[in-house]
């Protein structure tokens, strides 16, 4: 047996856009399995902090405590503490009723509304137990990559009151992932696509007129090809605008003209485009991705005494068989 | 009322174990393994994995059904490896290259930040 056989790959990646919020990179030399598992980890398997207990003194708004309570749920809270707590399922100091600081972060909330102008009760209300664990606008900074900063100083809406409604309540934060409820998934959108590589047939190209080039640049839905306005020639403006919709293919077809385009995909090349709730950075997103991967995979070997027992039972087939 | 806990999906039961093997009674180096409360995320890793491996002739798995929160994974191989060993060579590929991607990639966000500050 050649045991120093190996099969692994050796990956790369480049970053082409870095921000709290957004990510955009390269990763090649890899398949589609390591790129699909990351991306479903990154949705599904990234744990954050959600509030998850709700316990509600006084509600005379118009949303009934139920409702209050889903919507804190989904208020995406800073997590950069979620990877060292423990889930309040697996917490010895309190018995996983979560109400301890390994696996827990407590929240209050009392708002009364005093005058005649409706009164808009927001995450800013919420008063943490821990100043690292707060709703992810108001740390006072305009976290959204493209919000409107205005918009995002004023918190994100819980219910309205009007005059004499109140609402007071005591809120835990808890560790989850978002296989168990998509509160605690930190992502907004993860996409991946193969990296189109896109050939031109010049010399079938130039049997166009440029009408017939502007009829065919025009048919692709994305903006993939354009016209050089000096040359009159077909160019690529964008490859990775291309949706493999293959709408540039069927025109060719259509114009008599196959083979104007060969489209193929990079198997191993993948675009990735990660978007954070802002729950955790997204670049930490993705570094989480790949250490739970590995976990998960060093979670599925192999007891020692499973490949014992099944040793055990070779030794006695191979005798059986006549063998050794 | 009656719902399943929704960790039913994720945490594997008290006595149950993770991961089983049994050996195909009628195939030489062939056999199945079981994980428990795993999904396609990594039953399509360690399949894509075993196809790289020029010793197994045979790997697939299977989800059996959304409720059952388990994947089957068959291997068979040559007379040159076997199931189990095919398996752990998988399991360690994939761990060195997870490695050298957690690296490749924090080395590229320290460049990044160099470029910024």
């Amino acid at each position: 047996m050649d045991m120093s056989s190996s099969y692994q790959r050796v990956p790369s990646v480049r970053i082409r856009e870095m921000k709290d919020d957004f990510l955009k990179f390269e990763l090649r030399d890899t398949d589609a399995s390591i790129a699909n598992a990351l991306r479903r980890i990154m949705i599904a398997e990234v744990p954050t902090l959600a509030i998850d207990l709700v316990e509600i003194e006084a509600n005379s708004s118009v949303l009934n405590d139920e409702f209050i309570a889903h919507r804190l749920g989904l208020i995406p809270l800073k997590s950069e503490k979620a990877v060292n707590m423990l889930l309040s399922r697996d917490c010895n100091a309190c018995d996983g009723d979560g109400r301890c600081d390994f696996c827990s972060v407590e929240f209050t909330l009392d708002v009364k509304c005093t005058t005649d102008q409706t009164l808009d009760v927001t995450s800013q209300d919420l008063r943490s137990s821990d100043l690292s664990v707060v709703p992810v606008d108001s740390l006072g900074q305009n976290t959204g990559s493209m919000g409107d900063a205005a918009l995002e100083q004023r918190g994100i809406l819980i219910v309205k009151l009007r005059r004499g409604q109140e609402l007071k309540l005591r809120a835990i934060a808890r560790k989850g992932i978002g296989k168990d409820h998509a509160k605690w998934s930190p992502a907004a959108t993860v996409t991946f696509q193969y990296e189109p590589e896109i050939h031109l047939n010049e010399t079938l190209l130039e049997t166009l007129t440029l009408d017939q080039k502007r009829e065919w640049v025009e048919s692709s839905p994305t903006k993939v090809f354009d016209i050089d306005q000096v040359t009159q020639q077909v160019v690529v403006v964008d490859p990775e605008a291309y949706a493999y919709d293959e709408e540039v293919i069927k025109k060719a077809d259509a114009m008599g003209k196959p083979g104007l385009v060969e489209i193929i995909s990079r198997e191993d090349s993948f675009i990735f485009t990660v978007e954070s709730t802002g729950a955790i950075k997204a670049a930490d997103m993705f570094l989480n991705a790949i250490n739970i991967l590995r976990q998960k995979l060093d979670g599925v070997r192999l007891s020692f005494d499973t490949q014992e027992a099944d040793d055990q039972f070779g030794e006695l087939g191979a005798h059986m068989r006549g063998g050794l | 009322m009656n719902a399943p806990d929704r960790y039913e999906r994720f945490v594997v039961p008290e006595g149950m174990k993770k991961v089983t093997y049994e050996r195909d009674m009628k195939i030489m180096n062939a056999g199945t393994f079981t994980a428990q409360r795993e999904d396609h995320t990594v039953g399509n890793v360690i399949r894509m994995q075993l196809h790289r491996d020029r010793s197994v002739l045979f790997a697939g798995y299977k989800l059996p059904h959304p409720l059952e929160y388990k994947i089957i994974v068959k291997i068979q191989t040559t007379s040159q490896s076997s199931p189990m060993q095919a398996y752990n060579l998988a399991l360690n590929d994939l761990d060195k290259e997870l490695e050298h991607l957690k690296r490749a990639f924090e080395a590229e966000i320290s460049h990044k930040q160099n470029e910024y500050y």
